[in-house]
Formats: structure tokens, sequence, C-alpha cells
């Protein structure tokens, strides 16, 4: 399967390297800015493209790595074109788009997967695991953390190109809260007080469930640079499962920390289990033997709606009905 | 100075008796207690002179007394030792109702004795150092707040903190006064708004709330939440923590106040593996605060009014959980 990368960005550069260490064809890239085309190109030895529409005639699956602004329209092209597309998270802006990316891929016949990293990352799919599977009774009570510092200068920071904070970052842990408990029936966010000249955000939002379940999920490009840290506690009426990224990895270094942070923090994962690799490994191999995705559109298009409410929430003090 | 205590209903009349006796000066005349059974073993776990009524505690005229009875009774046994001219530090919630609370600031008043509200947690070195960092503006600008506070289901030690008519309702009002308190106490502004999640995922034997999940506004405009749940299983190896994250524009303050523990190992106990504590106790400096400020005639360093503002929180809490929407807790 011949895979091309349009975007080559932080999220390129990660899917590329993964690609290469699970032998995956990645035949080559395309990109607007020439210079980071070259540059990439150059560091994984990878054909460059001179247009989308070159992509698209040279491959099988197209892997959308693009700043989120750009999805719609090189999803719904490339399924047009009758390819496979795996999408980096969020689906899209708002809504309204993200239907149009669903409606294209029905429309087509093509699979869409969209890359909801944090379900493969080793310590959340186990705590899952033992959620879905019972092994802590009924889930009442979920906590999630997604902190780190802000994004440095470029799309990320403008709330028109990127969705802002809650639809890029927290859409990760609202995803993970529906694979655990289903959707809410309602919505409450507390945003931090807006800084001057920042991009500083915080945002804390409480789920409320029809039946008395609960979530409360953080997010924030908030700490200062180099800091980013992640947490999960989920508790049952039969147990508990807590992990927190202060949590000393198999490997700890210590290194002095005032080197530049950047420019997107990703967060570390083990080092046998890089969920990159999981993740795309899972949708390559659904898409070679027809299997379905652990994370399908309409995952992907339900996570979009709850960021959205989160922001909406956040932004009027308001509590936001959702189902 | 002689001290008393009313009632051994609450688990932490046991510890308070431990932490008096370390105070040179002070005597625990003893307990009261109206349940013979709670009575009988107190007295013999502590060595402690049993009380059958409070009036006959209050008869032996302590300077002092410490109300550490189920919270629904906080009123009649702080009206009781105010008219006995003693001084008061009373646990929390301070009550159940803010009319309660409200009776008992007027019987205080008519007395002329001092009242103190049981918030040991301002007592804690780390906290303490999380108010100066923020008072010197270490942080900057703060963007928000995010606080824990989970313990286990406590009706294992005494059942009332499960009963509704006694304990006014089950971990809400139990753990969000802490947490409600501090940020009061840290950022020296009200709470403005507060919308709530409430429910009981965790115990279907209780008719009150195991689980609750706050979103505050405070009135300079921080948003802080508060996680009051019962969530901890009682095979963990703490009762649970208060935990509390500032986060501000120049850096992040990460407070864990029960954080420095050993890690012991018992074979044959309950709780097998314990997280054991060795930082100071807050108990023991909120004592030392009570007995200083009695011995001197100064104000108590907590007051009526710090609970009855907590107290406000946890009521307008459960209103939001109620209706959907925020509420103001000065509006209660």
């Amino acid at each position: 399967m011949r895979i091309g990368i349009v975007g080559v960005g932080t999220m390129g550069r990660v899917h590329a390297e993964a690609y290469r260490r699970i032998g995956a064809e990645l035949v080559g890239a395309y990109d607007p800015n020439p210079e980071k085309l070259a540059e990439f190109v150059a560091r994984f030895t990878v054909d460059p493209f001179r247009s989308y529409e070159e992509l698209l005639l040279r491959v099988d699956l197209v892997d959308v790595t693009a700043p989120t602004f750009a999805h719609e329209e090189l999803a719904v092209r490339a399924l047009e074109a009758g390819k496979d597309v795996i999408l980096e998270k969020p689906l899209a802006l708002d809504a309204a788009s993200g239907r149009r990316i669903l409606e294209a891929a029905r429309a087509s016949g093509r699979r869409l997967f969209v890359a909801m990293v944090v379900r493969f990352f080793p310590q959340y799919r186990r705590a899952a695991e033992l959620a879905r599977s019972g092994q802590l009774g009924r889930v009442g009570v979920v906590r999630l953390k997604r902190v780190l510092f802000p994004p440095g200068p470029g799309w990320y920071r403008d709330p028109e190109k990127s969705g802002g904070m809650p639809v890029d970052l927290m859409i990760h842990d609202l995803d993970y809260v529906r694979w655990l408990l289903g959707d809410p029936a309602r919505v409450f966010a507390r945003r931090s007080p807006p800084v001057e000249g920042e991009v500083l955000e915080h945002v804390q939002a409480v789920l409320g469930y029809a039946d008395g379940r609960m979530a409360i999920v953080e997010g924030g490009w908030a700490y200062p640079s180099g800091y980013f840290r992640t947490a999960l506690d989920l508790a049952g009426d039969r147990g508990l499962a807590e992990w927190s990224s202060d949590q000393p990895p198999p490997l700890g270094t210590l290194f002095p920390k005032e080197e530049p942070a950047p420019e997107v923090g990703l967060p570390m994962a083990g080092l046998e289990e890089d969920p990159y690799e999981l993740e795309l490994r899972h949708a390559l191999e659904a898409l070679e033997r027809g299997k379905p995705f652990d994370v399908t559109p309409e995952d992907a298009l339900a996570a979009l709606e709850l960021a959205l409410a989160v922001r909406d929430s956040a932004r009027t003090g308001r509590v936001v009905e959702v189902a | 100075m002689r001290i008393g205590i009313l009632s051994f209903a609450h688990l932490h009349a046991e510890g308070y008796v431990q932490n008096l006796r370390r105070i040179s000066g002070v005597e625990v005349i003893g307990f009261s207690d109206t349940d013979p059974e709670r009575g009988r073993r107190f007295s013999q776990a502590y060595g402690l002179r049993w009380f059958w009524t409070h009036e006959d505690l209050l008869a032996e005229h302590p300077d002092a007394v410490i109300v550490t009875s189920e919270n629904a009774r906080h009123r009649e046994l702080v009206e009781l030792a105010v008219r006995s001219g003693a001084h008061v530090l009373c646990e929390k919630p301070i009550a159940t109702r803010t009319e309660d609370a409200l009776a008992m600031k007027a019987a205080v008043e008519a007395a002329g004795v001092s009242f103190m509200t049981a918030f040991p947690m301002r007592f804690s070195p780390a906290v303490e150092a999380a108010r100066a960092m923020v008072a010197e503006g270490a942080l900057g600008r703060v963007l928000a707040v995010v606080g824990v506070n989970h313990s286990e289901n406590p009706k294992r030690h005494r059942a009332w903190f499960a009963e509704k008519a006694l304990a006014g309702g089950g971990a809400t009002i139990d753990h969000t006064v802490h947490l409600a308190d501090l940020y009061r106490w840290i950022f020296g502004v009200e709470v403005a708004e507060v919308t709530a999640e409430i429910s009981n995922p965790f115990d279907p034997e209780v008719d009150v709330d195991t689980a609750g999940l706050l979103l505050l506004k405070l009135e300079n405009g921080v948003p802080a939440s508060i996680d009051a749940s019962w969530s901890r299983p009682p095979s963990y190896p703490r009762w649970g923590h208060l935990k509390m994250e500032i986060v501000g524009e120049k850096g992040t303050l990460v407070l864990d106040a029960f954080a420095g523990h050993l890690h012991v190992w018992r074979r044959g106990q309950e709780r097998a593996y314990e997280w054991l504590g060795f930082h100071p106790d807050p108990n023991q400096g909120m004592l030392e605060a009570f007995v200083d400020s009695v011995r001197n005639g100064t104000p108590p360093p907590v007051s009526w009014r710090d609970g009855y503002e907590a107290l406000r929180v946890v009521l307008a809490a459960y209103r939001s959980a109620e209706r959907h929407a925020p509420v103001a807790p000065g509006d209660l």
C-alpha cells in the first residue's frame, strides 16, 4: 500500500518516522512550502510531489497531516479521487465541515481513519481495557489531564485555523471519555481569564451523564516551556485506576531544562510501544484486512462536537446540553 | 487551659485528643457522648473521662470546647457550650443549613466568646507556602486552579457520614469546604458562582452523594475546580488526599499536602500497603493556634464567617446540581 503524506509539519514528521519503523511504504509527500518539503524528503528519502494532484495519482493511501483548516479540502479531494484517508485529529474545524468529510467517505466507498492517538497510548489503552471489561465495576468519576506549554508562532495559535485549545488538545481526552462512558447529557466548562498578548489558556470541563456518572477534563496551553503533564484517574465502584506522567518512566534522564522547547509538545510514551506506531499499524492492518477501525469517523465527529460544546460553554459560562 | 470535647461522633475527635495532649499547659478534661457504646470505647482507648451528657461536661466549666458531633448537631452543642461561657472550636462543615450557622453566630456573639471553624489545611506548611507564593506574585497572573479532595467512603468508620439527616449530604458536603476555604484564603476573594455535578455512583446502600465535581468562578475571575468524591477504594494506600494545582502566567504550583510519606507494607492488615505520612500534622498546628487565641484573647485565625462562606459554596453546589446551572453562593 503506497502512502503519501500531505503536510510536513510536526505531525507529518511523527507519522513518517512511525511508517519507517513499521516498514510501511511511504512513497512521497507534498507540502506547499518548498523548503520544508525538501528538508522532509531528504530526511526520509522519499519523493517530493510537485502538487497534491500528483500525490493523488501516485499513492493508494493519503495521510493528511496538514493543519486543521485544510483538513476538509484535502480529505474530500483524496476520497473523491478514490483514496483511503488517514486524517490527523481534530477531524475538522466545525461540525458541518466534519459531516462533509464523513459524507465524502460514504459517497466514495473509501475508508477514513481519524488519528485519535490517545486511544493507542499503552497506559490509556490498558486503563480503558480495565474499565470496559468491568474490572473496575461501574466507572462513576473520570479525571483526565492534558496541560502543556503554549504552541509557538504558527497556525496552532489561531483559533480560526486550529479550532483553539479545546478543539486541538482537549479533544483527545473528550474522545477518551466517550470511549469509556459514551456521550454525556451536558457539558460545563470554565476557562482562564485572557492574558493580553499571550495564547495562555486553561480550561476545565465537567461532563454530566443522565445516569449520574461524571467526568472532569482539564486541558491547557498554560505551562512554562518544556512542561507537558497528562494524567488519568478512573474511579469505579469496584476499583480504581490511576496514572500520571509525573510518575517516573522506564528510562529517565536528567538534563538541563533550559533547552528550547519544540514547536508543539508531544507526550512521551514508553520505549517499546510508540503510540503513533501502534496507531498507524492499527490503521494499516484494518485497511489491508478490511477490519473495522478502533476509532470510527462517527467517533471523531462526536469528539469534535463535544470539544465545540466545551469551547461554547467556556465562552458563555452556561451549561450546554449535548445529548 | 482546660478543654472538653463535645461528642466523639466525628472521626477527627480521636486525633484531636492526641494533638491536645502534645500542647503544654492544656488539660483535656474529658468528652461527652450520649452514645454509651462510643463513650465506653473511647474512654478506654484514650484514658479519658466520659460524661453521659454534654451538660455534665459543661458543668465542669472548661475554658474551651471542641465540637465534634455529627454536622447537623453542631448548632445544638455550640449553643449549649457558649451559654456556659466556653470558647468553641467547631468541626467542619460548621452546619448543614445557613439558618443553623446564623443562629450559632448569634449565640456566640451574645455570649461574648470566640468561635473558630476547624479548617486544618490552612495550617499545612505546604499550603501556607503556596499562599505566600501567590501573594508575592511568583506565579504571575493566576489562570486556573485544579483541586482534588478525594477519600474513601467514611461510613465504614462512622455510619452517620452517609446519612443525610445527620451529615447534610455525602461526599460533597464532607469535602468541598476544605478547598473552598483554601481558595478564599489564598486569593482573598469570595466564590462568585458554583456549577456542579453531584450523584451517587459508588455506593447503592446509602442515600447520599458519593461524588461531586464542582467548577467555581472566584470573584477575581479565576476558575477553580473541586473534586469532592469518595472515589478511593478502602484498599487505597491512604484515606485519600488533598491536592491543588495553581496554574499561573509565569509558572505552576503543584501541591499535594500529604505527599511526604513512607511506603509501608504490613502483613495481615486491611491496608496491607500504606502511605504513612511524615510531615507535620495540620491538625496540630490548628489546635495550637486555637489554644493560643483563647489564651491571648485574640481573634481566632479561622472565623465563623470562614465556615459560613464555605458552607454556602456547598449549598450552592447542591442547588446547581439540581438545576444544571451556575448558582451564586451569595444568593443562599
